[in-house]
């Protein structure tokens, strides 16, 4: 699996630069901004598609058929997109986290419950990015995997919306939230593994297209 | 040993049909699958590689069970196919590394060899090498994990006669070693009767003969004669024939012709367009 790991690594480098700069301009910008949390999730969420767009390029190349002749199980080759993702979301979510850490511990108002609600929002946001969308993919191809990609973000940003406004009064002040975290961590963990376990089986049950 | 063994193959899509399939390539030997376009040779590769599943048959590659050791066939064999699905970004040198980390035996030393002779650029991005050079690439991976069995599907495809006639001496330098075979699927007739042992016609998803290319030859031949000139020929003789305004063309079982004819070698090809016309 390292080398579809090498292989992914490579086409990254090349096609998700902008991924990279939209993800620090976005970063930024949620420094700047009070309040508005579409600057802190839009880079959760665009590290979820990084592995949807890979997809778009091994289908374009045909690699899709060619890792077919490679000695890699077709669980395998859905893996290495899903440890991307986890990869990329781990990055994306370690600088928004010591970045808004240290915006709270500059503010004077850092809470800890609020952080953590906040990172555990995000994981939440980074899981359900990807675990839509793959799982259609691999039993559709790209082009209706995207579809349901776009409906997806459409969705989360919807819900940031209403989550900014919901949480905007409450945010300066400390929530009781200990029971709530673990059930968010959680429900993060199982939608990821959840869609990693059906990508496996779709992409099983699915013939490589001509 | 064989290297592959098809024994009763059926594969069933909407359109299309590939019937009762059975073929057996011994080892050391190359064997040319010869269609038209659409008459089922890249759906028998994808068949092998258990990259569609099919509805009933057995396929044994290297004398294993394509269903039950998918795997390990595939760390012993080559593929080569029409278009090389290699992503557009990797350059050769990077495909080495990826390749390196895919197959257990990987050569890097054979691999550099190979494109160097190929003058295959390592740092070129794969879509800037033009048509050959991506064929010479998907031939030098194939070549480089030290596989006992090369699927080529329509290797030679698109390639200039240069480049065609330098990848054919490949192949042909791979079966030297008497443990290597070749399973190549091909409508570019005239390169697989240079190259090929067996060679298996199929046409609409059913195999119209299979049979070693020296027998092939030897058996029949053309016969250029006159209408009239037919009849004497005798029915056992003749397996087809093409009638026009200057004369008949006829394909004929030579054990089978009376004395006095001129009996003209035939190519592979033309025995093959004859025979799917025929079918027609």
């Amino acid at each position: 699996m390292k080398g579809l790991l090498l292989k992914d690594w490579y086409m990254m480098q090349k096609y998700c630069r902008y991924y990279f700069f939209v993800c620090i301009a976005f970063t930024v910008l949620s420094i700047m901004s009070k309040g508005n949390m579409f600057f802190i999730f839009y880079p959760c969420l665009l590290c979820g598609m990084i592995p949807v767009n890979l997809l778009g390029y091994d289908e374009r190349s045909r690699w899709t058929q060619y890792a077919g002749a490679l000695p890699y199980t077709k669980a395998q080759l859905v893996s290495v997109k899903y440890l991307i993702g986890l990869f990329t979301q781990i990055a994306a979510l370690t600088v928004i986290g010591i970045v808004q850490g240290i915006k709270m511990t500059v503010a004077g108002g850092f809470i800890l419950n609020e952080f953590l609600l906040l990172m555990m929002l995000l994981l939440l946001t980074a899981s359900i990015s990807s675990s839509i969308s793959l799982p259609f993919i691999f039993r559709y191809g790209v082009e209706k995997g995207r579809s349901a990609c776009y409906v997806m973000i459409g969705t989360v940003c919807a819900g940031c919306i209403i989550a900014t406004a919901v949480f905007k009064e409450n945010l300066h002040n400390e929530i009781p939230l200990n029971g709530i975290l673990p059930v968010i961590f959680l429900a993060a963990i199982g939608i990821y593994a959840l869609s990693w376990y059906l990508s496996i089986r779709f992409a099983q049950k699915r013939e490589v297209p001509v | 040993m064989n290297a592959l063994e098809i024994r009763n193959l059926n594969k069933s899509f909407a359109d299309f049909r590939l019937d009762n399939l059975n073929l057996l390539l011994p080892s050391g030997c190359i064997m040319g699958l010869i269609g038209e376009n659409g008459a089922g040779k890249s759906t028998t590769i994808r068949l092998i590689l258990d990259m569609i599943r099919k509805d009933s048959g057995t396929v044994t590659v290297l004398g294993k069970d394509n269903g039950e050791q998918i795997e390990q066939i595939k760390e012993e064999v080559g593929v080569v196919t029409d278009e090389i699905g290699i992503p557009e970004c990797l350059t050769a040198r990077q495909v080495g590394r990826v390749m390196k980390h895919s197959y257990r035996n990987w050569d890097e030393a054979e691999y550099a060899r190979l494109l160097q002779k190929l003058s295959v650029p390592d740092n070129k991005p794969f879509r800037n090498l033009s048509r050959g050079m991506k064929t010479k690439l998907g031939i030098a991976v194939a070549m480089s994990h030290g596989a006992k069995l090369l699927l080529l599907d329509e290797p030679t495809n698109g390639l200039d006669p240069v480049v065609r006639d330098e990848v054919v001496e490949m192949f042909r330098d791979f079966t030297r070693d008497e443990t290597h075979s070749i399973f190549i699927s091909s409508h570019i007739v005239s390169d697989l009767e240079k190259l090929c042992d067996y060679v298996a016609f199929l046409h609409r998803g059913k195999l119209l003969l299979c049979e070693e290319t020296d027998v092939l030859l030897s058996e029949y031949g053309i016969v250029h004669c006159t209408s009239e000139q037919v009849s004497a020929l005798g029915e056992a003789a003749v397996r087809y024939k093409k009638e026009s305004p200057y004369g008949v063309e006829v394909i004929v079982s030579r054990k089978s012709v009376p004395a006095g004819f001129k009996i003209s070698p035939i190519s592979i090809e033309e025995l093959f367009v004859f025979m799917v016309k025929e079918a027609k």
